[in-house]
């Protein structure tokens, strides 16, 4: 028989390490216990929610299109997002299909540079689809690390465009 | 010309158009949600873009993620395939506006088409025999009445800009008119922002027969004769033929005349079909999809032409390759496998564990899964399409009954028991069809 507090170090084994479930059998007695849900809903932007040891392997994170596919997922070269690198990031997806652009208008300055401070509702970029400029702004506040696209680049829907440490 | 077609849709009929343009030395471009990311279109394709979420509505239905796909990989030309927004008139006005070829019937053509009350009108002015009714919305019950006890009961009320069963009523005496009017209205407003309705002789158990029709720019509009499509539940076709085991050469004649008269009533160009009732020796106009459709393989298989090369040629301004209705050979069904319970037709979405194809002369698979393909919950249930040809219906028969017991599917319930005891059938093997057949199989054990 297990006692209970053996159950408990069990439950928060199975908690803690977010493996799938785990079975273990002592004296003619089987406990089967189910961890949490193995495949978390991933948030646009925010904390990400992906176990640990997914992204720890150098899996996206935080992006709602991270399973790697036939050429078309926009995977960042693994010297960007080094192991570790990307931990505690905010990153902003492109919400529709289109054009990037840095800047309202091609002479102007870009709306913001890699290491500037920004607040939720700022704009960062601009992304062109049938002529229509939808201005894409940042949902947290906190500095730009990182952006993806190059100016004028053409971007899917969910693709990487800002990564923010908040 | 076209050098680069995207592909504004997914599933087998993406994966059809692309094996055409692979064919005609054309680039192609495959659009996706992120649902789809791990389907074969993608993946077959020169080029692919995420265009939305999962949800039809924001990625294979948004017009701009679609025509912004097309701006960014720098495509001349749009395949709307079928469903989504093949038979949107407004979309295929917004690809030729941004210098794009659309793969497809003029928008003007596909409105006139999709407004059911004009194209009746239309088509009634060209001696093409529709069912007798009204030939204006109807406005008031008595109004309704009135024409109903001309035609005799039972009617139909259906919404003049109408298509898949909504706003559709029967009813079979007055006193049940008067009751689903308003009903009918209410429902046309809701589903398609008009009210207006428009009556019709409803025909109990008729044959659903149509007729493929391939259009060029130069004027020439050919028949490329019928198919009967009477083997359907709740308007769904579930099995296609060619030809109709109703249909004579005389009869043939004058169903295929008629059709090319429609066509050519509202200026068509590409691939359409124009569907028919028949009922006791006469057939009648019911409407016509402006689009290539579903069971365009029965026509390939007994004509031997190529119905999504003819559309490319066609698109690039040549002329149909064929100058007169080529001669049908042979028999040929089509058995949609539907990844769904074959009893209560619940969809059965989940991941491909198990797949074996049939093999052997004259049948033919168009499909998209693959071992270890996950069928998504989101869209339409339709995994394959076995097509099956033969010398004779009896023996095009026989070589289904093989090829459906040796399609091996597993991880997901599909229609294929379902078609198995429907080729056992003694009124199927007799040919003796209408759309009331698989009443027979509702709910059955």
């Amino acid at each position: 028989m297990f006692t209970f507090e053996e159950l408990v170090e069990l439950i928060r084994l199975v908690s803690e390490t977010r493996i799938g479930g785990i079975e273990v059998e002592k004296d003619g007695m089987r406990v089967h216990i189910v961890g949490p849900p193995a495949a978390p809903q991933y948030e646009r932007t925010g904390t990400p929610l992906l176990p640990p040891q997914l992204a720890a392997a150098g899996q996206f994170v935080g992006n709602p299109i991270a399973l790697p596919a036939g050429g078309a997922a926009p995977a960042p070269p693994a010297a960007q997002a080094g192991q570790g690198e990307e931990e505690g990031l905010s990153f902003v997806n492109s919400p529709i299909v289109g054009t990037f652009y840095q800047a309202p208008s091609p002479d102007a300055d870009p709306y913001v540079k890699v290491g500037d401070v920004v607040s939720k509702g700022q704009v960062l970029c601009i992304v062109e689809a049938m002529k229509l400029m939808n201005e894409i702004e940042a949902d947290t506040s906190g500095t730009i690390v990182r952006r993806y696209p190059e100016n004028a680049q053409p971007v899917e829907f969910g693709e990487r465009l800002f990564a923010i440490r908040p | 010309m076209i050098s680069k077609v995207l592909i504004a849709n997914r599933g087998e009929i993406a994966l059809r158009i692309i094996a055409a343009c692979r064919e005609a030395g054309l680039a192609t471009v495959a659009v996706h949600s992120e649902a789809d990311r791990e389907s074969l279109h993608v993946r077959m394709a020169d080029e692919s873009v995420c265009i939305g979420p999962a949800y039809a509505n924001a990625s294979y239905l948004n017009v701009t993620a679609v025509i912004a796909a097309a701006e960014i990989t720098g495509a001349d030309a749009i395949h709307p395939g079928y469903g989504f927004l093949a038979e949107n008139a407004h979309f295929a006005e917004i690809v030729e506006e941004c210098g794009l070829t659309w793969i497809g019937p003029p928008p003007e053509a596909i409105r006139a088409m999709g407004d059911k009350a004009n194209a009746r009108r239309t088509v009634t002015e060209r001696g093409v025999p529709v069912l007798p009714g009204s030939s204006e919305p109807v406005t008031s019950r008595d109004e309704a009445v009135t024409i109903a006890e001309e035609i005799g009961f039972p009617v139909i009320l259906k919404a003049s800009a109408g298509g898949g069963g909504k706003g559709m009523r029967v009813a079979r005496d007055p006193r049940e008119l008067r009751h689903v009017f308003d009903t009918a209205r209410n429902e046309a407003e809701k589903a398609f922002g008009v009210g207006d309705v428009y009556l019709e002789k409803y025909l109990t158990a008729p044959r659903h027969i149509e007729v493929q029709v391939m259009a060029d720019t130069h004027g020439k509009v050919v028949a490329l004769g019928e198919r009967e499509c009477s083997i359907q539940r709740r308007h769904q076709k579930l099995i296609e033929e060619a030809p109709s085991p109703a249909v004579d050469a005389e009869l043939r004649e004058k169903m295929c005349e008629a059709a090319v008269a429609a066509a050519a009533a509202v200026g068509y160009v590409s691939a359409g079909t124009v569907e028919f009732l028949y009922n006791d020796g006469e057939f009648y106009f019911m409407e016509m999809n402006t689009r290539i459709q579903v069971e365009h393989p029965v026509t390939e298989e007994v004509t031997g032409m190529d119905l999504l090369m003819e559309q490319l040629r066609i698109a690039g301004g040549l002329a149909l390759s064929i100058r007169k209705r080529p001669k049908m050979m042979g028999h040929a069904f089509e058995f949609r496998i539907n990844a769904e319970d074959p009893v209560t037709f619940a969809p059965s979405p989940g991941t491909i564990t198990e797949l074996a194809f049939p093999v052997g002369p004259g049948v033919r698979v168009d499909t998209h899964i693959y071992r270890g393909y996950v069928v998504p919950p989101y869209y339409d249930s339709l995994i394959a399409k076995l097509v099956v040809r033969g010398p004779s219906r009896k023996e095009a028969i026989a070589r289904a009954r093989g090829a459906l017991g040796m399609f091996l599917i597993g991880g997901v319930r599909t229609s294929i028991p379902l078609h198995l005891r429907i080729v056992d059938d003694p009124d199927f093997a007799a040919g003796r069809l209408s759309t009331a057949f698989m009443d027979r199989y509702a709910g059955r054990e």
